[in-house]
């Protein structure tokens, strides 16, 4: 093997399993090797481990290979995410999302025009946490891919860029993507808008998604948004057919300290769910207006402890 | 058997969560400086977070939380016996530590944009930042050793620190439980991260090895810092958790509460009054599994199908994977039934409520050189993120201490007589086997120490624990694993002395039933607004003392002391 | 001093025929917390020495062959 002779840190013993004949011993040794001290030795012969006739001791060397970082490591993961066998493309991925080095993105962007399918996700996953302006453009072509999964790791890059330019693109996909959890990243990354009036429409729509955890993530941006103008829509939101949905609704109608949302707030008090009560009470302690007193100190009897200290809480912050 | 000698600068105990943290930023600050991490099992998977963990249920993180209202939540949680400089270290500094934590790729929940999905549970802050992929945490923390050229040393169990003439750390003792060889390492700092005494009380099953804590967190380093001369603190005010019946591990409240999950009654509803994680929450947990509505369930049976898959996700691989395995074998599935609920064994833990060793805002101990952090440093509720916090703390406090002492001689009377201690078991012939031994330690543990706390017991107790003590040596044992196992008993007993002396010291009750004596039952700020120090006394003996609180620099006033108390509206029961 | 054998059924089991002991692996005896698993040197095979298992999984995560089960210890189940 071409590494042998150079490496004097590592024991011959080790060497030698790294080359046995058999694929289980050479597993065992590449596990060994990764737990040496020095870098400098280990990363080339992980490399060369990734092109092992055994698939074990690919994928091994794929996981193994997490945390390093630099351009060889990269593109040598890179290479195996289109591995025959699947569990070696599944490692390569998931060591390239622990990349935390931003200068290794233009090696992952240089290789998204001849990726695709699984490949093409697992790089834009890597790239997501790493946020370089560069994948603006690759992000915001991938979003017509046929693949799903490429749509969601595409959109998810878009969210943690915080780019505006992308709104425009993912305010459509928010409501038009064929998929629902391609939806609901979308919904949820147009929470990084600097102006409500871009996203408003797109997320007025979402809120009439057919899934309901697409709807929820819209109620939660909107309040995260601090839209004023969303008011209607939250209070219909409040009778929402899920009570998941009509919590995150009465948040962030808290938020806003809307007193349009009063009546939808009290109505909710007395809802079967009580964390559902736990919330409305919590909102209209917010909202501050003496008018709810009267639903509040009948929230007092509720039998639920948490609803009754919330309910007291409230009226406590309205006397204020 | 051998006795191998090595000399570093800083010795970090336990190679946990806080131990790493320890070594990495001491290697830090001086790159220069020999840090060796000793481990009693393995770095790679080892301490209570083996299996990582679901989420930091401490967050501060601006704009959801500010620093003095953490310090104000703490000192009201913990009944105001708290030093509060040592909790405004932690809150200010947890921040950063989330983000360095983040950078080593340590995975913290965060929303579609990328900003920190933190969730409000408390009423005064909003403190809950989920990990749902959190099992790679130890996996990092080893990746950060290695980068950094910190030695470890696996399967070695400290069993007595080595002082110098001036009662200062000159190094610690160890047994290697595979070869029962006998180390010595002079050292200059030595940081105590050994996690919680987690194997003090036996929990119900009867099953030794079934405890709440990772059992091999026997309290080492309780027994370590008190032989060493080191000042403990709160140790009566027990851990006791809320857990899953018979499978005696967290259900996690936190990690479902933010999906709507909660603890409730037998007929499905909520009683808790209290808001946070606390002895009195604990009081009406033992009550209502005591009461007529009683007992007490986990209950999900209202959520939604996704929501209760996404749940299962995150319960059943991180922390306590094997809770899915346990549901499986008893049929039991969340969206149908409710997890029945126990409470635990007693133990010692300074993250999950306040008994450990003393330490101030820098890590330091009442010792020279000799640093705490982690579930056994008293920083109360701690937890996960407040043991990096005071790992790092402990690590910069021991590097800097490092470059203005040298490394103290050994006194090799100190050396002999621990030697002739711990080989003591290998010499023994058909003495008592240590399983035996530990049994009947822990069971009178629970007969003797389990709250409700009754004066004559724990007297009962401590004259137990004195003739066990006379037991110790004659214990045998067969190959090094058990000699371990026989010297965690020396540490267990010691603990439980301490315990039951703390206990006994405190004449008053304080945090719910951690500390609730029968012939007590009141609090007395008057007479107990105190610290209680447990410490090894000139003479050798166990000594308890008090130590006035530190003037409070967040002040709460008198509303605020009994916010929670007034925020409860206890419902009359209707007549009859 | 005399002593009675008791017999225990233990919760981690080792499947035989996947364990690759016998080639230098040591993975689920390395990463128990509680040092309970030894390779049998004989058959070459892991196998439970010390019944103090704290089911914390870790040996049958980490084992490169899946040959390694926990289950809920009887006393728990």
């Amino acid at each position: 093997m071409t590494a042998l002779s150079i490496q004097d840190g590592l024991s011959a013993q080790l060497m030698q399993r790294m080359t046995d004949a058999d694929p289980e011993i050479r597993r065992i040794a590449l596990m060994d090797l990764a737990d040496s001290e020095d870098e400098d030795l280990i990363v080339p012969l992980l490399i060369e481990a990734l092109q092992d006739v055994d698939a074990n001791v690919r994928a091994e060397a794929a996981a193994a290979l997490e945390g390093y970082e630099s351009e060889a490591v990269v593109t040598a993961l890179i290479g195996v995410l289109t591995d025959s066998d699947p569990q070696v493309g599944a490692n390569a991925a998931l060591s390239l999302g622990e990349l935390k080095d931003a200068s290794l993105g233009g090696v992952l962007l240089n290789a998204l025009d001849a990726s695709s399918g699984y490949a093409k996700a697992a790089i834009f996953r890597a790239l997501k946490e790493l946020k370089v302006a560069g994948s603006l453009e690759p992000a915001l072509a991938a979003i017509a891919d046929a693949d799903a999964d490429v749509r969601q790791a595409a959109v998810g890059v878009l969210g943690y860029l915080k780019d505006p330019r992308a709104l425009a693109s993912l305010s459509k996909v928010a409501t038009q993507d064929a998929d629902s959890e391609v939806r609901r990243i979308a919904v949820g990354a147009l929470g990084f808008a600097p102006a409500l009036a871009v996203v408003f429409p797109a997320l007025a729509d979402a809120m009439n998604d057919e899934s309901w955890q697409v709807r929820e993530e819209a109620v939660m941006t909107l309040g995260k948004l601090r839209a004023e103008n969303a008011v209607p829509q939250l209070i219909a939101a409040m009778q929402d057919s899920y009570w998941q949905v009509r919590i995150k609704a009465a948040r962030s109608l808290g938020r806003l300290r809307s007193r349009a949302a009063l009546p939808a707030l009290c109505e909710a008090l007395v809802h079967p769910v009580s964390n559902l009560r736990k919330e409305a009470a919590v909102a209209l302690g917010e909202v501050g207006d003496p008018a709810a007193l009267p639903a509040l100190e009948k929230a007092l009897e509720d039998p639920d402890p948490d609803v009754r200290k919330l309910a007291k809480l409230a009226m406590t912050q309205i006397a204020r | 058997m051998n006795t191998i000698e090595m000399e570093v600068d800083v010795l970090v105990i336990g190679g946990g969560t806080a131990g790493p943290m320890a070594a990495a930023k001491a290697k830090e600050k001086n790159p220069a400086l020999r840090v060796l991490v000793m481990e009693k099992a393995n770095v790679k998977r080892s301490g209570a977070i083996s299996m990582g963990m679901d989420g930091l249920n401490n967050a501060v993180i601006p704009g959801h939380a500010t620093p003095e209202q953490y310090v104000k939540e703490i000192t009201v949680a913990n009944d105001g016996i708290v030093n509060q400089k040592t909790v405004m270290k932690y809150a200010t500094s947890s921040f950063d530590m989330i983000q360095e934590l983040d950078s080593w790729g340590v995975k913290f929940e965060k929303d579609e944009t990328g900003d920190y999905a933190v969730k409000k549970v408390h009423h005064i802050g909003t403190y809950v930042l989920p990990m749902p992929e959190g099992h790679n945490m130890k996996k990092v923390l080893y990746r950060q050793l290695k980068k950094r050229r910190v030695e470890i040393t696996n399967r070695l169990m400290a069993t007595r620190l080595l002082l110098d003439e001036g009662g200062a750390i000159a190094g610690a003792m160890a047994v290697d439980s595979r070869t029962a060889d006998f180390y010595v390492i002079r050292s200059k700092t030595v940081i105590l991260a050994t996690g919680a005494a987690g194997r003090l009380g036996m929990p119900s099953s009867g099953y030794l090895f079934g405890t709440y804590e990772n059992p091999t967190n026997a309290g080492d380093g309780y027994s370590l810092a008190y032989h060493a001369g080191a000042e403990l603190s709160g140790i009566e005010c027990f851990q006791i958790n809320p857990l899953i019946k018979d499978y005696n591990g967290p259900s996690c409240a936190y990690v479902t509460g933010p999906f709507g999950g909660y603890t409730a009654n037998a007929n499905g509803d909520r009683f808790i009054e209290c808001d946070y994680w606390s002895g009195q929450m604990m009081m009406e947990f033992y009550k209502e599994l005591e009461g007529g509505n009683g007992p007490v369930f986990l209950k999900m049976d209202h959520l939604a199908e996704e929501t209760i898959s996404t749940i299962e996700e995150i319960l059943h691989t991180n922390e306590r994977p094997s809770r899915g395995r346990f549901h499986e074998g008893r049929g039991l599935d969340y969206r149908t039934g409710m997890v029945e609920m126990h409470i635990s064994e007693i133990g010692l833990c300074s993250g999950h409520s306040g008994s450990g060793v003393w330490v101030n805002e820098h890590a330091e101990t009442t010792v020279p050189g000799l640093y705490a952090a982690g579930d056994l440093a008293c920083v109360p509720h701690n937890y996960m993120l407040g043991a990096f916090v005071y790992g790092k703390l402990a690590g910069e406090s021991a590097a800097e201490y490092c470059a203005s002492h040298a490394l103290p001689p050994v006194d090799n009377a100190q050396v002999e007589a621990e030697r002739k201690r711990v080989w003591g078991p290998l010499d023994v012939v058909d003495g008592l086997p240590p399983g035996q031994v530990e049994y009947k330690l822990r069971r009178m543990v629970n007969d003797y120490l389990q709250p409700p706390k009754v004066t004559r017991k724990m007297e009962i107790g401590l004259q137990r624990f004195a003739e066990i003590e006379e037991d110790l040596s004659r214990m045998s044992a067969t190959n090094p694993h058990e000699l371990m196992r026989a010297m965690e008993i020396h540490a267990i007993r010691d603990c439980a002395e301490m315990a039951a002396q703390a206990s006994l010291y405190r004449k008053e009750s304080r945090w719910g039933l951690y500390h609730y004596r029968v012939d007590y039952p009141e609090k007395n700020d008057a007479d107990w607004f105190v610290h209680v120090q447990v410490k090894k006394d000139a003479n050798g003996n166990m000594s308890c003392f008090t130590r006035p609180i530190e003037p409070y620099i967040v002040a709460l006033d008198e509303e605020e002391k009994t916010a929670y108390q007034k925020l409860r509206i206890v419902k009359e029961p209707a007549a009859a | 001093m005399t002593y009675a054998l008791n017999r225990v059924t233990v919760p981690v089991t080792v499947d035989e025929e996947k364990c690759i002991a016998a080639k230098g692996c040591t993975v689920c005896v390395d990463v128990c917390p509680l040092d309970i698993l030894a390779i049998d040197l004989a058959k070459g095979t892991a196998y439970m020495k010390f019944d103090e298992c704290w089911y914390c999984m870790p040996c049958e995560k980490d084992c490169p062959t899946g040959a390694v089960h926990v289950d809920i210890p009887y006393l728990l189940r």
